[in-house]
């Protein structure tokens, strides 16, 4: 029986309620009312804390502020003549940190906040909840990172392709692999409280990824962010269009991100599982 | 059902002015649908070897619908280890819970579908939101749809005095304000069965005193089943049908407050006179098990002059005997109380410990 039903023929049967209060007709809830909720609570936190997301923006452009003219002088026109890639590279690790910082710090969090206990008792379970979390965490950093691109282009006065129906699915694809580490750092934080920190130091890993050599390591396609990192780039500084890729590239780019969103699953399920026959889900 | 459980029990019941326990305890009640929650061998132990605790230890608990049980017991007792096997939040090494009849096992998400908890007291929200965001959210993730329930919503934060806070961000509320925020959005689902933890922690007299109000309504009017722990032994006497005592890991009494307060020879009667002295005390105790003495009571408190008095052991025909023997020693009794146990004194004679922070708070 669920609680809507339940609570209906609460509301019907009990003839005080139904003389002087409003009745109630409780409907149950779709996994719709949930994505609905969760993205909506992000939303809410997002419009209301604006902080976050502007300390985001101001920190990464001083860093790529610090990279481009630093680096100009330095290596001087060498430098010039990279940018462009160099710009691709740098909104593709902005989105990166943006996706994989707020999933492993949000589990965090939520343990922190003893939120995390109450959506294990609920009809649903923490994972829905967590993976649409996500979802809005992704969409989020990409209204962040588009911001810092736009500055960085006007920096640098470079123009690349930006055709959102190429460039949303190929980093939104290459991200979601990103989003897969998150959920395991995750888990690993449920389970073992004060590691979270030292895991968001994977993020620095995250420069390795995007620049990984996949024309002469070709195993490296298959590590996360790498292959839609190059893909990223033929699309943005070659202009190539999502239907101009080959399929195999679009295929494992799809298997990529599917691939490490489920082991980042999978291992933030088993972290949860062991921390509650450890008795330690809701510790902080 | 749940309806039915507490029509068993006679209707409505008016709690501010008879004990709780004066319905049937759970145990007593017949009702051929399966228990709010059954708990049966559950056993969790901690860490290995040496160092390991065993902190629920072969526990079986049956919690019938409509009931408010209050899970008594020190710190490190248990309590809070079995309500986490309950809610599947600590996995027991032995042991099932049923919740509605349904095995947590085997079907976790049909298991919690009318089950929702407040562990963490105020830290059981997000805080950013605001009280009515935070009903709205977790009526959803609770399974049902928040717009069916706004006329629900609007009446839980009328009855725990929050609708002038509705549209505030949780965290600029007091601490007993966000408790009270956690209890209504743990209720806003209408959920069928809670367990509370600590609910009156850090709440003032007045908050505290409308907690207990709402708990024992939704328990008469709407038939919520409530699993209470609490160190405060005063709302567990106030509120709760039925008392569950754990220590060590075990179940040490499980009974109505009446039926444990009326298992204890603590009964007694304080007599005050200014005839009693040393001689009258020692005719006393010959006769009776004198409990204290006090001196020096009333007008003469400040020089030692004043009334004495006297209590005594004694139940029933006792107080006979008691009014018998101070008239043969010639006193003139001024004052005769009847001294009752608490929930605390049965509390320490069954555990050996002392019950809290906070035992004899009693606010009202």
């Amino acid at each position: 029986m669920s609680r809507g039903d339940s609570a209906a023929s609460d509301g019907g049967s009990h003839p005080a309620s139904a003389t002087t209060e409003p009745a109630d007709e409780p409907r149950p809830a779709t996994y719709y009312h949930l994505a609905r909720a969760v993205l909506y609570r992000e939303y809410l936190i997002f419009v209301r804390y604006p902080a976050n997301a502007i300390g985001g923006i101001v920190v990464a452009l001083f860093f790529f502020g610090v990279l481009f003219y630093g680096g100009r002088l330095l290596a001087g026109q060498a430098l010039t003549d990279s940018i462009s890639g160099i710009i691709v590279g740098y909104f593709l690790w902005t989105l990166s940190v943006g996706a994989y910082s707020s999933v492993s710090s949000d589990i965090g969090s939520e343990v922190q906040w003893g939120t995390l206990e109450r959506h294990i008792t609920t009809p649903f379970g923490f994972a829905p909840v967590a993976l649409l979390k996500g979802v809005a965490k992704v969409i989020r950093t990409f209204l962040t990172s588009a911001v810092v691109l736009a500055v960085m282009l006007l920096l640098t006065g470079t123009r690349l392709s930006l055709d959102p129906i190429t460039v949303v699915p190929v980093a939104g694809l290459a991200i979601t692999s990103v989003l897969g580490l998150g959920f395991a750092a995750g888990g690993v934080t449920v389970l073992y409280k004060r590691i979270g920190n030292w895991l968001n130091l994977l993020q620095f890993g995250f420069i390795a990824l995007i620049s990984a050599p996949v024309l002469d390591a070709p195993w490296t396609r298959f590590l996360p962010l790498a292959h839609g990192s190059a893909m990223l780039q033929r699309a943005m500084v070659d202009g190539v269009r999502l239907w101009e890729f080959g399929l195999a590239d679009l295929a494992l780019l799809v298997a990529v991100a599917v691939g490490y969103l489920l082991g980042g699953y999978v291992v933030f399920h088993y972290a949860t599982r062991r921390a509650r026959r450890l008795g330690v889900l809701g510790d902080y | 059902m749940a309806r039915s459980a507490a029509s068993e029990r006679g209707g409505p019941r008016e709690r501010d002015n008879s004990r709780p326990d004066e319905v049937p305890s759970g145990k007593e009640q017949a009702d051929s649908s399966p228990a709010a929650l059954a708990i049966e061998g559950v056993s969790k132990r901690f860490g290995d070897g040496d160092d390991s605790v065993l902190a629920v230890d072969n526990v079986s608990l049956t919690v019938e619908r409509g009931s408010i049980v209050g899970l008594l017991g020190p710190n490190g007792a248990g309590k809070t280890t079995l309500i986490k096997c309950a809610l599947g939040i600590v996995l027991p090494d032995a042991g099932s819970v049923r919740v509605f009849g349904t095995d947590i096992g085997d079907d976790h998400r049909a298991a919690y579908a009318n089950v929702d908890a407040m562990l963490e007291g105020a830290r059981n929200d997000y805080w950013r939101l605001t009280v009515r965001e935070n009903l709205r959210y977790f009526t959803t993730i609770a399974g049902v749809d928040p717009d069916s329930v706004r006329a629900r919503h609007d009446r839980l934060l009328d009855r725990l005095d929050l609708a002038e806070k509705a549209d505030t961000p949780v965290r600029e509320l007091s601490r007993g304000m966000k408790q009270k925020v956690s209890l209504a959005s743990v209720l806003a689902g209408g959920a069928e069965l809670v367990f509370l933890d600590e609910p009156t922690l850090g709440l003032d007299v007045e908050s505290s005193r409308t907690l207990r109000r709402e708990l024992r309504r939704l328990a008469r009017e709407e038939g919520l089943t409530i699993v209470l722990s609490s160190h405060d032994m005063g709302v567990i006497e106030d509120v709760c049908d039925r008392v569950v005592m754990m220590a060590n890991g075990q179940i040490v009494a499980d009974d109505t407050v009446t039926a444990l307060l009326s298992g204890t020879d603590r009964d007694g009667i304080r007599v005050v006179s200014a005839d009693i002295d040393e001689a009258v005390v020692a005719t006393l105790r010959e006769r009776f098990d004198v409990r204290g003495v006090e001196t020096g009571l009333g007008a003469g408190e400040r020089d030692g002059s004043g009334s004495a008095a006297v209590e005594v052991a004694a139940a029933g025909d006792g107080l006979y005997d008691l009014m018998d023997a101070l008239r043969e020693a010639g006193v003139t009794v001024e004052d005769v109380q009847t001294v009752r146990p608490e929930l605390e004194d049965v509390f320490v004679d069954l555990t050996g410990m002392e019950g809290g922070t906070d035992p004899r708070g009693r606010s009202p």
